[in-house]
């Protein structure tokens, strides 16, 4: 780990920055304050909902770039920047920095190693997608699967914490993905489903880095859920963790997204594969599993549920009731009773031909003649792909509108799985155990931003992209939809109509995660611009070859005149 | 397939241009069968970083820019690893490497 020599100069004068704690009161209020951004997700519930309304549909053309900042790297810039007391921390998967929010400048900047072995094992994109703050600490995942935290004034090493056996990269972990801090408990998921390995969340003391509990994603032999898998196959089963959830203070429930069973070839694992691909409400103290609730049993496609379950209360039947509701990679949104993970709605938000819908009693997919033909080695045609109709990106939530902004993804495939591979703990269990070709409807529209409706799943409007964005949306209290393209544009939409109200190129694709926040009286909207991440990576979009890599970190605010 | 030889005849001696004799034959079943392990290997260790059928933003090198002539700066590049990419001596084969290569050139801008 080295520190910038800058780093000292500036410790002075931020030394009355990192007095200024940021206790667990202060992230359970962290949605309605403006001027700080304290949690991944804009605030526990993950709605990524701004009050601020001072850049509206009137003056959104007057948005310029205030500054901007590079990261000097040339992977994906993913990362969600938290904003305190003025400055901005944001993280790329090996730096962690610190900027003035209002000048750009850098404070410090933290390099992080890690062996070059590691990325064998990183499936999807060799990122970063942020960090988390508690009590004047930058806490953050490395990607050969340890926790560090700096002192947020200087970037200097409080604890580092390697998560315990067997999760090491040899075995198929790693960690991409940002920690959520609920009652001084740092939660952490992995990634790692397409190397074999058996999923977990865990959790660590945020104070000291003390591992202080771990929950399997897949059963050990003889557990509850073990006799949902064929033979041994639960010993590499997958179920990866790598997007981070959210949290209600309420109920004291964490909502965890898991993700697919591995291989991702289904034949040598038969039955419902549980608990992939669901689900789940965790008690952030202890660990405890409260509920789960699987969306696709017996996945062939990489359909993963890591879409971070956004936390809102919503109308239903003319009574209010918190929710939770998933954009999930199958197509299907769903709408889960916050407290028991009861049913409330799943519906189709795009074109999905491998299930009919989703029965309301047993909360299982109609499947059809594609998942069934898929399971017994056929050639179908399905649809989503491998990459979803959402992926990992991040969906919006209006309380005003009672919408979800959601960056969707509009490509289909051919898919056979033939003759399916032994596996062990770190070997690949991924795209190579099945056979697949891209197919599209028409390959200049690859996606869409679309106003959805929770309960269901209809759009307001749609706005076509020529490749999918990979971008996160954000959504203001001026009906306003921030959101970023592969390409670079850096976009605001009306939130009632699609139309794109403002556009700025920056220098890079954008599969960063916009925010907003206030100084003195100024809205100012920051994100992160680089390319990278599973889709531009992996995807062979043709229409995204060659583009400018680099991440970069941009703040606008409008023109004064 | 690749019937692309060019001959340079004179005085009774024909050759065969080296890069055409580099040139890969795809045509026999054992070949096509190589590429498809090739491409099973690439889809299990490479496409991560090098994209599907080998197309990419542009973050890292474009496969399918290798010419016949580049095969021991693949095969050095991929044993000991080069800039972000990792070793991979300890992990594919020979065999895997050569399938992949198999693979590789059978997508390649320049047969």
């Amino acid at each position: 780990m080295k520190r910038s020599a800058f780093a000292g100069a500036m410790i002075l004068a931020l030394s009355g920055v990192s007095s200024l704690a940021q206790t667990s009161q202060d992230l359970k209020a962290a949605g309605g304050t403006t001027g700080d951004v304290l949690v991944y997700g804009m605030g526990y519930s993950g709605q990524r909902f701004s009050p601020l309304t001072q850049i509206n549909k009137e003056n959104v053309s007057r948005l310029v770039p205030v500054w901007a900042y590079s990261l000097a790297d040339l992977q994906g810039g993913e990362g969600f920047p938290l904003v305190k007391d003025g400055v901005i921390y944001v993280t790329t998967h090996n730096a962690t920095v610190a900027v003035d929010a209002l000048s750009g400048k850098q404070i410090w900047r933290v390099i992080h190693e890690y062996p070059p072995e590691t990325l064998r094992v990183v499936c999807c994109g060799i990122v970063n997608r942020g960090a988390a703050i508690y009590e004047g600490m930058i806490i953050r995942a490395l990607m050969d699967d340890r926790l560090v935290a700096l002192d947020s004034a200087t970037g200097k090493e409080i604890w580092t914490a390697k998560s315990p056996d067997p999760v090491t990269h040899a075995n198929g972990y790693a960690m991409t993905g940002a920690p959520l801090i609920v009652d001084g408990v740092v939660i952490i998921g992995v990634a790692g489903a397409e190397y074999s390995h058996r999923g977990l969340v865990e959790g660590y003391d945020a104070k000291t880095g003390k591992h202080l509990w771990r929950l399997y994603t897949i059963p050990a032999e003889g557990e509850p859920g073990s006799e949902t898998w064929e033979g041994d196959s639960h010993q590499t089963g997958g179920g990866s963790s790598w997007v981070t959830g959210t949290y209600d203070a309420e109920l004291d429930l964490v909502y965890w997204g898991i993700g697919n069973p591995a291989p991702w070839n289904p034949r040598a694992r038969k039955g419902d594969n549980l608990f992939t691909n669901s689900i789940f409400a965790i008690r952030p103290k202890t660990g405890e599993r409260v509920w789960y609730y699987q969306a696709t049993p017996q996945d062939p496609f990489d359909y993963d549920a890591v879409q971070t379950p956004v936390i809102a209360t919503i109308n239903v039947d003319g009574n209010p009731r918190k929710i939770v509701m998933q954009a999930n990679r199958s197509g299907f949104l769903y709408v889960l009773d916050a407290k028991d993970g009861r049913l409330i709605a799943a519906n189709a938000y795009g074109k999905v031909n491998w299930a009919d819908g989703v029965d309301r009693e047993t909360g299982r997919p109609l499947t059809t003649d594609v998942f069934k033909g898929a399971l017994e080695g056929r050639t179908v045609t399905v649809w989503p792909s491998v990459s979803g109709v959402t992926n990992w990106q991040h969906m919006s939530f209006s309380p005003q509108t009672g919408m979800l902004y959601i960056n969707t993804i509009h490509v289909g495939m051919t898919y056979q799985a033939p003759e399916p591979p032994k596996l062990a703990p770190g070997k690949p269990s991924g795209a190579g155990t099945v056979k697949r070709t891209t197919v599209t409807e028409d390959p200049n529209v690859r996606g869409f931003l679309k106003a959805v409706d929770p309960l269901t799943g209809k759009s307001k409007w749609e706005t076509p992209y020529r490749s999918p964005n990979f971008s996160s949306t954000m959504v203001t209290a001026s009906n306003l939809v921030f959101t970023g393209v592969m390409t670079g544009e850096f976009q605001a939409l009306d939130a009632d109509t699609g139309k794109i109200l403002w556009s700025f190129q920056t220098p890079s694709g954008i599969v960063g995660q916009p925010i907003t926040w206030e100084r003195n009286g100024k809205q100012y909207v920051t994100v992160m611009s680089g390319i990278g991440g599973v889709y531009a990576q992996r995807a062979g979009d043709p229409n995204l070859e060659n583009l400018p890599t680099g991440v970069s970190l941009w703040t606008f605010a409008l023109f004064d005149k | 397939m690749h019937h692309l030889i060019t001959f340079a005849c004179g005085a009774g001696i024909c050759l065969a241009s080296a890069s055409a004799l580099l040139a890969q034959d795809n045509s026999s079943p054992e070949a096509q069968a190589k590429i498809e392990a090739g491409e099973s290997v690439y889809n299990n260790n490479c496409e991560n970083c090098h994209g599907d059928q080998l197309v990419n933003t542009g973050q890292t090198f474009d496969l399918r820019r290798l010419t016949a002539g580049d095969r021991a700066r693949f095969d050095n590049s991929v044993r000991n690893g080069k800039n972000q990419m990792p070793p991979w001596k300890d992990v594919l084969s020979n065999e895997e490497i050569d399938q992949v290569w198999s693979y590789i050139r059978s997508k390649a801008y320049q047969k």
